[in-house]
């Protein structure tokens, strides 16, 4: 072999070399999955302290849960105000249920974490069915957000017979309790599922499917394109069930008391803050397309509805970032 | 006077280390598309199932704790049966394509087909 061939293919092997090590020792995620709050959590976490924020996260959805939103757990604040009429809250957590008591005004009470009565006699989770029209009637007279009061540091009920559930919110709080881990362990990128609704952080794009809300097994119908900030979705497909030939989902109208019936199937919102995207998604479901991307404009959020004719409907900012994969649906309006 | 940089050969020996760099580094990435199941319990992976390579009716019982049936036939993968009240893992239908999940809440039982492209599904 000539010597320039040897130095040369010295030098490429050289570089070969660099290329393996590189991509070795490359910051990879760590990931993890686990139950917690009642649901499947997943998360991705990439760059600073991954292995010690993945175990915060972990004990914060715990903590979060047993010390503030569990319905069940004789610590927790939501059931101290169930049983008592009252809960001490620390500061963050006054903060969260001050957020959406304000949701609940600014929505006219399409959103609305007193309707625990209502949603018991439903029992989706449980064993659904319909329930009895009188008791229905009387348990929807004990809720609506002048059913509370919340201080800097207490939150107490008006109404003794108010049940307070935060299920349609919990998901997103523990959102914004997982981003402060994030930021304490200088992540650099992360996606988090809890329950299906989604924190993205760091740095970089991420692709953001939304479900085939007629798939059931998690096939998505579009994909969203979007830096930082949080995405949760509310769909009729979730939970439900059937009765003399009609389905009944568990997206409760807190005017009527009985599952929305607006012609929606899904709606998704994208928003900076977890709390926001998951009540929002909820209220905006209720309040359908018009007053819905009325509310979400007004707290700065991302909305798109998706109809049962396979319509999607969402403003000219979010077309820009968002890719329609099934052929079945197409945009509407 | 032309001076030439690389001979014939030089370039070929480049060529020849690229390509090889190039494909340790898309091997190393996991290039590959097949559609695998993975069965977790609680978190913990208990075990997979390479959809392409299943033909006939495969049943899988994962759960010591909990009464679940998930069978995988045909390049697909469902909770068939489970003690659960609600059902909903089981009717969450026919899990194929990358990407797709399907959760048995009471059971702590998961069956995901790994290798989407996407970072998350929201649902």
């Amino acid at each position: 072999m000539r010597k320039t061939t040897a130095v040369i293919a010295a030098l490429a092997v050289a570089v070969l070399a660099i290329i393996i090590a590189f991509d070795a020792f490359r910051s990879k995620p760590l990931e993890s999955s686990f139950f917690s709050m009642n649901t499947l959590v997943t998360a991705e976490v990439e760059g600073g302290e991954a292995e010690n924020c993945l175990a915060e996260i972990k004990s914060t959805l715990e903590n979060l849960d047993y010390n503030i939103l569990s319905r069940t757990a004789k610590g927790s604040a939501v059931y101290k105000l169930n049983q008592s009429g009252e809960a001490l809250l620390d500061k963050q957590t006054a903060e969260y249920f001050s957020a959406l008591a304000d949701i609940s005004r600014q929505s006219g009470g399409a959103f609305d974490f007193t309707l625990g009565a209502v949603s018991d006699l439903w029992d989706f989770g449980g064993t659904p069915s319909m329930p009895d029209e009188a008791e229905l009637a009387r348990a929807l007279s004990h809720s609506g957000f002048e059913k509370i009061s919340i201080g800097d540091s207490k939150i107490s009920l008006n109404d003794k017979k108010a049940v307070i559930d935060f299920g349609a919110s919990g998901k997103g709080i523990a959102l914004d309790s997982i981003k402060a881990c994030l930021e304490a362990n200088e992540t650099k990128r992360a996606v988090v599922s809890v329950g299906g609704s989604v924190l993205l952080y760091g740095e970089g794009e991420f692709a953001v499917g939304i479900r085939n809300p007629r798939g059931g097994s998690g096939s998505s119908i579009a994909t969203l394109g979007i830096t930082e900030g949080c995405v949760s979705t509310s769909g009729s497909y979730e939970q439900y069930f059937e009765q003399n030939g009609k389905r009944y989902h568990h997206i409760i109208d807190p005017e009527t008391g009985y599952p929305v019936d607006n012609g929606l199937i899904s709606v998704t919102v994208i928003s900076e803050s977890g709390l926001l995207s998951d009540a929002l998604s909820t209220a905006c479901f209720v309040l359908g397309i018009e007053e819905g991307s009325r509310l979400a404009e007004h707290y700065g959020a991302k909305v798109i509805f998706i109809t049962e004719d396979n319509l999607i409907y969402t403003e000219d900012a979010v077309r820009d970032i968002i890719t329609v994969t099934d052929k079945n649906y197409k945009f509407g309006g | 006077m032309k001076i030439k940089l690389f001979k014939k050969g030089d370039l070929f020996v480049i060529a020849a280390v690229i390509a090889a760099a190039l494909a340790f580094y898309f091997i190393g990435r996991g290039g590959s598309t097949k559609p695998v199941a993975e069965i977790s319990v609680d978190g913990v992976t208990v075990q997979t199932v390479d959809l392409s390579s299943v033909t006939g009716r495969v049943e899988i019982t994962p759960n010591d704790e909990y009464n679940i049936l998930i069978v995988a036939e045909n390049g697909t993968i469902r909770f068939e049966h489970s003690d659960c009240e609600d059902k909903l893992c089981v009717s969450s239908g026919t899990l194929s394509e990358s990407g797709d999940i399907a959760v048995c809440l009471p059971a702590k039982t998961v069956i995901s087909v790994t290798g989407s492209e996407l970072d998350a599904v929201v649902y």
